[in-house]
């Protein structure tokens, strides 16, 4: 049905100014990408509100599902900054999310999906020079949702919304720290006792041995997709 | 979004270039193409003064392209079925010859795109693409009346469409789509069809009547109005696609026709008649519907059962709100007309719902004038035309709202047509908001007379969302007389699961304060007095255990290992057995209470907190899913699995969204097996009061249909994925064995020896593909025991022995019609019970392709007890489970 009008399940033409791989790499990636990037959330949008919205577009009774959501958090201050990441067991169900949900609202905002090409450790976090995002840095108007005026006066709000907003205060950095959500199902182990008590990590888990090299720290990305 | 940003061009953007360059080319259109582009955008101005001109552009278009010019038909045709009355004007005058260029018949440039589009039609029904084979359909009618194609052989055409009808054990999409095709050819072409042969019109239109007939016990149970009590389907304010179909059809016959013209456009109808004498219609070929592909996997489960899932084996009834002078009464052939039109857009333009807006919204455009009110403002009003004169944002809504009303399931995922609704809202918020309100007032009044216990859901879950992109701007007020019914009622159900709908996706003080007084007041049960919160039940340091659970709480926010936790669990256990007064009767359900509770108190933050702990304590989660007994391998310790699930319910027990996520997750992680889930939804949630409306007897409520669901689509969901892998594997293999035979035969061409031999090597399956197949039996096995406690669950609810504990006394009125026309004086058990009902149907045709595969085995189990019975409730069971697997 591409001809008489251009489906909305199109990735952007954003691309990760940290990522390694060439655009036609790229392209492939997103083609099968399970991963979205959530935009211009609500500071004070929690979790649960997305999946809530999310799993609309999920297939449980083929295989599918939210996998996870990473919440993307200020770099400093531990904080949400306005962007996610929400990734599902299957491609089809990121591409319902850019049909559906992208451009309505979420918590009285109208948010964006992206296809995105999969987390990647550290890419939970704010690339702005703040902390946050850098679009928050160049925003000149008030945003009561994203914490008011840009970047300065947004410290403040942050300073004062941290006495009743502490959720992700315990928020890590490094391999490990995001949860990987469980993968396939897998014939239980009829092991004994010391393999079951091995932690038992998902291989989709973000192990990351492969880190990619950042050089360009400050250089935003999220920004870009704005 | 843009890359031109004035403050951008550091290095790093030159270092990309290349990157942007492939992109930013400049798309050069050849004339070809550009031709393409004007056939396909025909009539975006003005269709009638665009005509003459795009002609002119294709007759000077030589050497013709016959390939790139019938493509663009092609397209036209199928993705904007409004205009083919136009595409078949424009083929028409192709055909003619004109004084400057006189044609002779055989290089007519009508025929030849006519000829070749015939192939793209050919290709479509050889794919079985319903829908582009129907609209092809379409537009051959028109050509029939345009007198460019004999009626004949549109006849031909349409006749291989009901011998369909007629194939030995037929499924039911195959048929209904197959019958439409035949109808709506029939309905466009039907004045030129009928003065040819009233005979052959009448053999289809009795074709259709005759297959229909057969289909009467899956409408009783896929109607949207509920009368359990009836064996009927239909009901005055719901409409099934084969009845309005044939009663159309029939409207149109019974007047030969002569309505045609007034429902669907015929721009060609004023041409001259073609030159007869210089003139031989074209004969469209003969067709034959190919038959279904069946994939054979050849995938059994291990006891043999087929394992295939098939869909879209049902009637479609579609729900009307409005008055027939508001909006269409799809049984006319010009109400038939606006409906499938309507229809069509929903699903074509299903990719981009912000295009289907506006489409839908310019409907009136493509139809005949008179059909739609005048837009206010305008310059021209038209006379109305009597009959006519239908309000188009009503009917819009009536009918995205109908095909999102669907059973048991719409063609696409609920989130479409809700933001599809959002879409015109904000295109046209004057005209179709109030169209919405509307709408959402007349849904409201049928609950309780019986609206589907899914459709209402499926209501709830529209109104919360569209709020949710409205500001939450409802007039709740109106329904403040209401909260005199009932806790039960269906209305006063809607109201709470809306709002609790809306809290998921705002928050608690956001849509309390939406609502008035009354609603606010804890003692009317309409929305919760605080935020849906966690419940650690050991928080109060008054509690029994309270320091025993602190303890253990501590160690995980200490992070200590899985492992240590184990240890100290058992030595806590070993304490409270042996405490001084007598110790604790059932130790082993409290120290999981206070682990699974303490677990979920760290991972109560966020959905990802929760993520974290469930992964960093899997090994603990194990451990007390087995019952300590980690040897075991597999499925755990059915009554510790459900201790687990007892906690998680009762730690969010204020909080039903987090219950069902932690449920889905402990599935994920296989902490707990669907079935687990399964039999506690029945049997232990009752124990939560919080928890849950049905509580007292037996009964399910929509909360406890999420949590059934959530389970029998993870069992069903995961055989899928098992299955494909086997496929994928199997594929893999069969093309390892064939390269390796190849090279053989290569090397050694002329060795007749070799290749014996190397025939006669059995298949030894490689072990990926043994354990993906071991994995498929162990699914499925789990899937059949998930369906079977279902069953089992709704039988023991809705028709209890004498010796159920806790029965519901009401389960065998509520079914009877003279308990139906006393619903008024319904308390609370009366409506559980009615909804436990609704759930029951549900679960039967939205499963019934997997039910279908175990029919056998299942109706043993659960039904074999009632083998001589007179009970009523027995009965309702066994014939919704006859119809639902397709044995009645």
């Amino acid at each position: 049905m591409a001809h008489v009008v251009a489906p909305l399940d199109q990735p952007s033409n954003y691309k990760d100014s940290q990522t390694r791989v060439d655009r036609q790499r790229q392209n492939d990636m997103l083609s099968k990408s399970t991963t979205l990037y959530i935009g211009n959330l609500s500071f004070y949008t929690t979790e649960e509100q997305i999946y809530e919205l999310f799993t609309k577009c999920a297939s449980p009774d083929d295989g599918g599902g939210i996998k996870r959501i990473i919440m993307g958090l200020d770099r400093n201050t531990r904080t949400p900054c306005g962007f996610c990441f929400v990734e599902y067991y299957t491609h089809a169900e990121a591409l319902a999310s850019m049909r559906y949900v992208s451009g309505t609202k979420l918590d009285e905002r109208i948010i964006r999906c992206d296809l995105d090409l999969g987390y990647k450790e550290g890419r939970q976090f704010g690339r702005g020079k703040s902390g946050g995002q850098v679009r928050d840095e160049h925003r000149q108007d008030y945003d009561p949702g994203r914490g008011g005026w840009g970047a300065q006066a947004q410290r403040l709000e942050i300073e004062r919304r941290r006495e009743v907003e502490e959720r992700y205060a315990d928020a890590q950095d490094g391999p490990g720290a995001v949860a990987g959500g469980g993968g396939d199902w897998k014939e239980a182990e009829s092991t004994g006792n010391e393999s079951r008590l091995k932690r038992g990590r998902s291989p989709e888990d973000e192990g990351d041995n492969t880190r990619l090299q950042r050089s360009r720290a400050e250089e935003d990305v999220d920004a870009e997709r704005m | 979004m843009s890359y031109d940003r004035p403050h951008r061009g550091g290095g790093n953007r030159r270092r990309h270039r290349d990157d942007y360059d492939d992109r930013r080319r400049d798309v050069y259109e050849s004339p070809a193409e550009k031709l393409k582009a004007a056939i396909i955008k025909f009539g975006e101005v003005d269709v009638v003064e665009e005509l003459p001109r795009l002609e002119k552009s294709i007759r000077e278009s030589t050497p013709y392209a016959i390939p790139n010019l019938s493509e663009a038909f092609r397209i036209a045709v199928t993705e904007q079925p409004f205009k083919i009355p136009h595409y078949a004007a424009l083929l028409r005058r192709l055909h003619d010859s004109t004084d400057e260029v006189p044609t002779a018949e055989d290089t007519s440039l009508g025929k030849q795109i006519l000829e070749d589009f015939w192939k793209g039609f050919q290709a479509y029904l050889d794919k079985l693409a319903w829908r582009e084979t129907r609209l092809c359909i379409h537009f051959f009618a028109h050509l029939t009346v345009a007198k460019l194609i004999s009626a004949d052989s549109m006849f031909g055409l349409l006749q291989s469409f009901t011998a369909v009808l007629e194939e030995f054990g037929v499924s039911h999409g195959r048929a209904k789509k197959a019958a439409v095709c035949a109808a709506e050819g029939l309905m466009i072409a039907g004045p030129i069809l009928k003065a040819s042969s009233a005979e052959r019109v009448q053999e289809i239109i009795s074709a259709i009547q005759a297959y229909n007939d057969t289909v009467t016990s899956p409408k009783w149970l896929i109607g949207p109005i509920l009368k359990m009590y009836s064996d009927e389907g239909s009901s005055s304010s719901a409409d099934e696609l084969l009845d309005v179909v044939l009663q159309a059809l029939k409207t149109l016959d019974e007047s030969d026709f002569a309505e045609t013209a007034s429902s669907f456009s015929q721009p060609y109808a004023s041409f001259p008649d073609p030159d007869l004498a210089s003139f031989t219609p074209f004969n469209l070929p003969s067709v034959l519907v190919p038959p279904e592909v069946i994939e054979l996997d050849g995938l059994a489960t291990d006891s043999g059962e087929d394992a295939q899932v098939k869909k879209e084996e049902w009637p479609e009834y579609f729900l009307r709100l409005f008055d027939n002078d508001v909006t269409p009464d799809p049984k006319t052939p010009a109400g038939y007309a606006v409906h499938s039109g309507l229809i069509d857009l929903l699903d074509i333009f299903e990719v981009n719902r912000k295009e289907c807006a506006r489409l839908l919204l310019e409907f009136p455009k493509w139809t005949i004038p008179g059909t739609f009110k005048p837009k206010p403002g305008g310059t021209v009003v038209p006379e109305p035309v009597p009959g006519k004169d239908w309000q188009l944002e009503s009917t819009v809504i009536e009918n995205v709202l109908g095909a999102y009303f669907v059973l048991p399931e719409s063609s696409h995922k609920s989130i479409y047509y809700i933001g599809l609704i959002t879409e015109l809202c904000k295109l046209s918020p004057s005209t179709v908001g109030p169209a919405v309100g509307k709408s959402i007032r007349k849904l409201y009044g049928t609950l309780g007379d019986g609206l589907d216990v899914e459709v209402a859901r499926r209501f709830a879950e529209w109104f919360a969302v569209h709020m949710s992109n409205f500001g939450f701007q409802w007039v709740w007020k109106e329904w403040i007389p209401d909260l005199s019914l009932t806790v039960q009622h269906p209305r006063r159900a809607f109201m709470r699961r809306a709002l609790e709908f809306e809290i998921r996706l705002s928050y608690h003080d956001r849509i309390l304060k939406t609502l008035p007084e009354e609603m606010q007041a804890p003692e009317n049960r309409t929305i919760g007095e605080q935020a849906p919160g966690p419940n650690f039940e050991y928080d109060d340091p008054a509690k029994p255990h309270h320091d025993a659970a602190l303890a253990v709480l501590n160690l995980f926010r200490g992070r200590a290992k899985a492992e240590d936790v184990i240890s100290h669990l058992d030595t806590l256990k070993a304490t409270l057995e042996t405490s001084d007064d007598g110790g604790v009767v059932n130790a082993d359900g409290l120290i999981r209470s206070i682990a699974i509770q303490s677990l979920l108190h760290i991972g109560s933050r966020s959905f990802s907190h929760l993520l974290n702990a469930i992964e960093r304590y899997l090994p603990l989660l194990r451990n007390i899913a087995s019952a300590g007994a980690s040897t075991v391998g597999g499925s755990g310790n059915a009554e510790a699995k459900v201790d687990i699930l007892t906690a998680s319910a009762a730690f969010w027990k204020y909080n039903r969204h987090m219950v069902a996520i932690v449920f889905d997750k402990l599935m994920q992680y296989q902490i707990v097996d669907p079935s687990d889930v399964v039999g506690w939804t029945f049997i232990n949630r009752a124990e939560i009061r919080e928890l849950s409306e049905a509580t007292g007897p037996l009964s399910l409520s929509a909360f406890e249909w999420d949590l059934l669901k959530g389970a029998l689509d993870k069992a069903n969901g995961r055989v899928m994925i098992a299955r494909r892998k086997v496929t994928a594997l199997r594929k893999e293999e069969d093309d390892t064995r064939a390269r390796v035979k190849a090279s053989g035969e290569d090397g050694s061409a002329m060795d007749v020896d070799a290749e014996v031999k190397t025939d006669e090597t059995p298949a030894v399956d490689s072990p990926a593909l043994t354990t993906a197949l071991k994995a498929f039996a162990s699914l499925t096995r789990e899937q059949k025991g998930a369906l079977s406690r279902t069953l089992d669950g709704f039988v023991s609810c809705l028709a209890p022995g004498s010796t159920d504990l806790n029965p519901n006394p009401h389960s065998r009125v509520v079914i009877s019609e003279v308990g139906w026309n006393e619903r008024s004086g319904w308390e609370k058990d009366q409506w559980n019970a009615w909804e436990t009902w609704g759930w029951y149907r549900q679960f039967c045709r939205s499963y019934a392709p997997y039910l279908r595969n175990y029919s056998t085995t299942l109706w043993t189990v659960s039904f074999a007890k009632f083998d001589g019975s007179t009970d009523p409730a027995a009965d309702l069971l066994k014939k919704t489970w006859n119809v639902a697997t397709g044995q009645e």
